[in-house]
Formats: structure tokens, C-alpha cells, sequence
């Protein structure tokens, strides 16, 4: 029978090849080649694609350079949510390698966020941590701990290093033993098809029986035509990194073993592919 | 007792205590125009308090100015709030009337359990505004306050229910000074709106100011003014 701990690693060392191609209408000196590399999932584009960015300013000029940003299919690629979620909302049923288009103008400000440093991404991978906290533990655990063991988080994502990471998250993870799971569950769900970006509302792992809540239960409360089938036909696929969990799945379970190294679920929803 | 208390110091605020709160301060905000709305959505059923309002702004760009490097942001920001020049410096300085539209909306965050205030501004062609350029605009005792602590700061995040981009001041800290004010309040009998309270504090950081006459706001509002 599978560990739980190598759940843990398969989420962390998940990856998705991936083609980048620079945009038709950036000015080059020369012809832009495709880039393919191989994407971490739990990661953020703007963190892993220094290379994509230095391999296609060496055909363009200085002046056509500013802020890199990445569209999939006419949409702009969000860096601050997890590449996987990315994938899974958008690609998922798609043919591999994903397919990224890569600009370096007319950055569209109406829908995304800007990125100028690394410490862009860092100070929202810890803003999103110490909400998960707030959410677990009521930020117990977060406020008790060093300054340096939230750099260690950031250090373990930033340099693909699981055991460095996990050496201070394990403790995120944990709760009193008198209770059996957390205080609420840090978790989004996103479909593609809403002006909403995601559905977050307070939800308990455990009933107020002590029987623990399942995926189903969470769907069923918060987005329920996620689970209702129309006219009998399942119409949608609930992926977390890139798989279907079975909606029995204890979301406590859930919460520990397949949340981003933010600490958050994040959950697509999306069309069920129809062969 | 109105708020509910988690823990022995601490006031959170519940959803529904919130709703109820927006609900009379849009009230009071309708009786004096102040221009705040309460904004719906569609899906969900949750929503968030919502003002628009333009304001004509006088840049100066002393000639100094343009040299200094953008690395030193906080001598920068200094710079933008300091008087205007009188007229036997005028001819020093380049000053360009603007139109600038304001956002804000209040929203509700249930991770925290307090209001959370968004906010994001533009040129009348559409060009948002940069953080730097918003921050010229906040008094210079208030950009003080925005220092302390790492996550007391304003950050660009995602609009939860919008999905566009917005400019925040981050909610980790709301309950510390919330909750002083609240007890104080609590133990005078006296009944306070939270969002007044709220928003009085936090607003004038970043160029939101709230009339007097909301301090008169407390919940159960009933048409008999005299209440207080």
C-alpha cells in the first residue's frame, strides 16, 4: 500500500512539459525559436521561466522589452495562481506539450497583476500560507514561528527542495490532539466559465457528530453543481493536480496530503471531456 | 452582546454582522450623498460596499525630482506630499492638472473574519494608476504607519469576486487596533458601526475620507437621531 508521504512527494515533484512561443507580433532581430521545458506544477510561472525569458530577449532589441506575460489560447496566464491549477483549468484534456504564448507587450492590466521581482511572488506565496493558517489553526501556528522558518518555505519552493520545505510545514499540517482535523479548510474552487476567479467559504473537516466531511460533502455545501448530474450525465470533472480523487475522499485527508505548498486546495472544475 | 468574541480580546466580525453594518451605513451614506453603494453578485448571493469619485489632482514634478532612481521609493514618496511651491518658486516646477478616478470597495473576508478594503484608481483614458503614483497622494503621517511590520502593507492582489486587479491594505492587523476601540466602546454602552469605525480608521491612509456625521451611525439604527 502506497505511504501517505509518497502522496507529498508525487504532488511536489509533479511537472508538465510545456512549449513556449514567443508572440507572432513581437519585433525580433531574427527568428524566435520554441522553448520547451518542463513546468512544476505546485511552482508560479514568473518563479521557473527565467530561461524562457532570456532565451527570447536574445532575438529582440532592448526596447521592445518590458514585463514578460504568458497567454494560453487568447487567455492571460494568472502567475499567481500554481501552474498546475493553470493547466488543470484550462488545458487539462488537451494534447501535451501545453502550448504558451509568450509577450512582452501591451501587458493587459485589467486582468493581471504585475510581477517586477521574485519578492512579488514571495510576499503573495506568504500571504496566501498565513491565510491558510488563519484558517487552520487561527494563525497559532504561523505567528509562533521564526522569521527564518517562513524564509525556509519560500527558500524549499523557490529551490525545488521537498525535505527543506517540509521540514517546517509538517507543522502547518498538524492540530491538537484532542481535535481530529483542523479548524476550517483552506481551499478555492475555480471553473473557468465564471466572471467569479473562485468560490472560498468557511468549511469545517469534521461534523458535528465527528464523522469527517468528504470532497462530496465540500462541493455538495459550496458549488454543488460541481456534483449534480444534468440529466443524468456527469457534465464535470473536480481535478486537483491533474487527477479526479473520489469524491469519499476525507477533505482532512485532502487538506494534508494535496494542498499547494501555499497550503491551500485549489479545486477545477471542468468540462468533462465527451469521448 | 452586538460582536461576537472568538476569544477574550479579540471582536470578530461575523458575515451577517457585517451585511447588517454596510446595510446602515449605505443608509446614512444615501441621506447625505456620499456616494457609497451596496453591490450584489449574481452567483453567490455575497457582496461588498462600492464608491466611485473623481478627483482633480495638481502634479508637481520638481526638477529634481526626475533624477532620483527608483530604488528609493520611501525619499520619493516624501518628495510628492511636501507643500506646493509659492509663486517665487513657480517657475521651477512643471504642474499638470489630472483627473483621477477612485474605486473602493469594502469586502468581507471570512478567513479573517474582518473588512478588507479594495481599492484601485485610473486616468480618465483608462491608464491605471501605479502604487507609487497612489501613494503620492497619502499624507505623509499616514505613509508612516504603512511601514511598520512586513504584511501591513498595501499589496496588488486579485478582486475575489471581480477577478481584476486591485490594490489592498492587507487585513492581518485590523483586529489589534479594532478591537481596543470596540472594548472602549463597549464598556461606555456606547454601540458603534464597525465599518465606521473601520473605515475611519484605515480610509484617510489611502485618500478616503469619511464625513463626521457617520460617527452618529451605531447599529439597530432607529429614525430617532437622538439615539446615542
Amino acid at each position: 500500500m502506497t505511504d501517505d508521504k509518497d502522496v507529498l512527494r508525487d504532488v511536489w515533484f509533479g511537472r508538465i512539459p510545456t512549449c513556449f512561443t514567443l508572440y507572432q507580433d513581437e519585433i525580433t532581430e531574427r527568428e524566435a525559436e520554441p522553448y520547451y521545458l518542463l513546468l512544476p506544477r505546485i511552482s508560479y510561472l514568473t518563479l521557473v521561466t527565467d530561461k524562457v525569458k532570456k532565451h527570447f530577449q536574445k532575438v529582440m532589441r532592448q526596447e521592445e522589452v518590458s514585463e514578460i506575460w504568458f497567454e494560453y489560447e487568447g487567455t492571460p496566464l494568472k502567475w499567481h495562481y500554481p501552474i498546475g491549477l493553470l493547466f488543470d483549468l484550462h488545458a487539462s484534456n488537451t494534447a501535451l506539450p501545453w502550448s504558451i504564448t509568450v509577450h512582452f507587450k501591451n501587458f493587459p492590466e485589467k486582468d493581471l497583476l504585475h510581477c517586477h521581482s521574485k519578492d512579488v511572488i514571495e510576499a503573495h506565496f506568504m500571504a496566501c500560507i498565513k491565510e491558510a493558517d488563519a484558517l487552520k489553526h487561527k494563525s497559532q501556528v504561523i505567528n509562533e514561528m521564526q522569521k527564518k522558518d517562513h524564509k525556509q518555505l519560500w527558500m524549499g519552493l523557490q529551490n525545488d527542495k521537498f525535505e527543506q520545505f517540509w521540514a517546517i510545514n509538517r507543522k502547518l499540517m498538524e492540530y491538537p490532539p484532542e481535535e481530529n482535523g483542523f479548524r476550517y479548510i483552506p481551499f478555492r474552487i475555480y471553473q473557468a466559465t465564471t466572471e467569479r476567479p473562485f468560490i472560498q467559504k468557511l468549511f469545517r473537516p469534521i461534523a458535528s457528530g465527528g464523522q469527517l466531511h468528504t470532497l462530496g460533502d465540500l462541493l455538495k455545501d459550496v458549488c454543488p453543481s460541481a456534483i449534480i448530474p444534468e440529466d443524468g450525465e456527469q457534465k464535470t470533472q473536480v481535478m486537483i493536480h491533474g487527477i479526479e480523487p473520489m469524491l469519499e475522499t476525507p477533505i482532512q485527508w485532502l487538506s494534508e496530503h494535496m494542498s499547494y505548498p501555499d497550503n491551500f486546495l485549489h479545486i477545477s472544475i471542468i468540462p468533462r471531456p465527451t469521448d | 452582546a452586538s460582536c461576537s468574541m472568538a476569544g477574550e480580546e479579540e471582536f470578530f466580525l461575523e458575515e451577517r454582522r457585517f451585511k447588517q453594518c454596510c446595510e446602515d451605513f449605505v443608509k446614512h451614506s444615501q441621506q447625505i450623498g456620499d456616494g457609497w453603494e451596496w453591490r450584489t453578485s449574481q452567483d453567490l448571493g455575497d457582496g461588498y460596499l462600492s464608491k466611485t469619485h473623481f478627483q482633480v489632482r495638481n502634479r508637481h514634478i520638481p526638477p529634481d525630482l526626475k533624477e532620483k532612481n527608483n530604488d528609493n521609493t520611501e525619499q520619493m514618496l516624501f518628495a510628492h506630499v511636501e507643500e506646493p511651491p509659492d509663486d517665487s518658486e513657480a517657475a521651477g516646477v512643471c504642474s499638470a492638472e489630472e483627473v483621477i478616478r477612485y474605486e473602493y470597495h469594502v469586502l468581507y473576508s471570512s478567513s479573517y473574519q474582518v473588512p478588507v478594503l479594495y481599492f484601485r484608481a485610473c486616468f480618465l483614458d483608462g491608464r491605471p494608476l501605479t502604487l507609487d503614483e497612489i501613494w503620492g497622494s497619502v499624507h505623509a503621517s499616514y505613509q508612516a504607519r504603512l511601514q511598520e511590520g512586513p504584511w501591513d502593507t498595501i499589496t496588488q492582489q486579485e478582486h475575489p469576486i471581480l477577478g481584476q486587479p486591485f490594490f489592498v491594505l492587507h487585513p492581518c492587523r485590523t483586529n489589534e487596533f479594532i478591537s481596543a476601540v470596540l472594548r472602549g466602546s463597549q464598556e461606555q454602552h456606547r454601540q458603534t458601526n464597525y465599518i465606521t469605525l473601520w473605515l475611519s480608521t484605515v480610509g484617510p491612509v489611502v485618500g478616503l475620507n469619511l464625513p463626521l456625521s457617520y460617527a452618529k451611525l451605531a447599529p439597530e439604527q432607529s429614525t430617532d437621531a437622538d439615539l446615542l
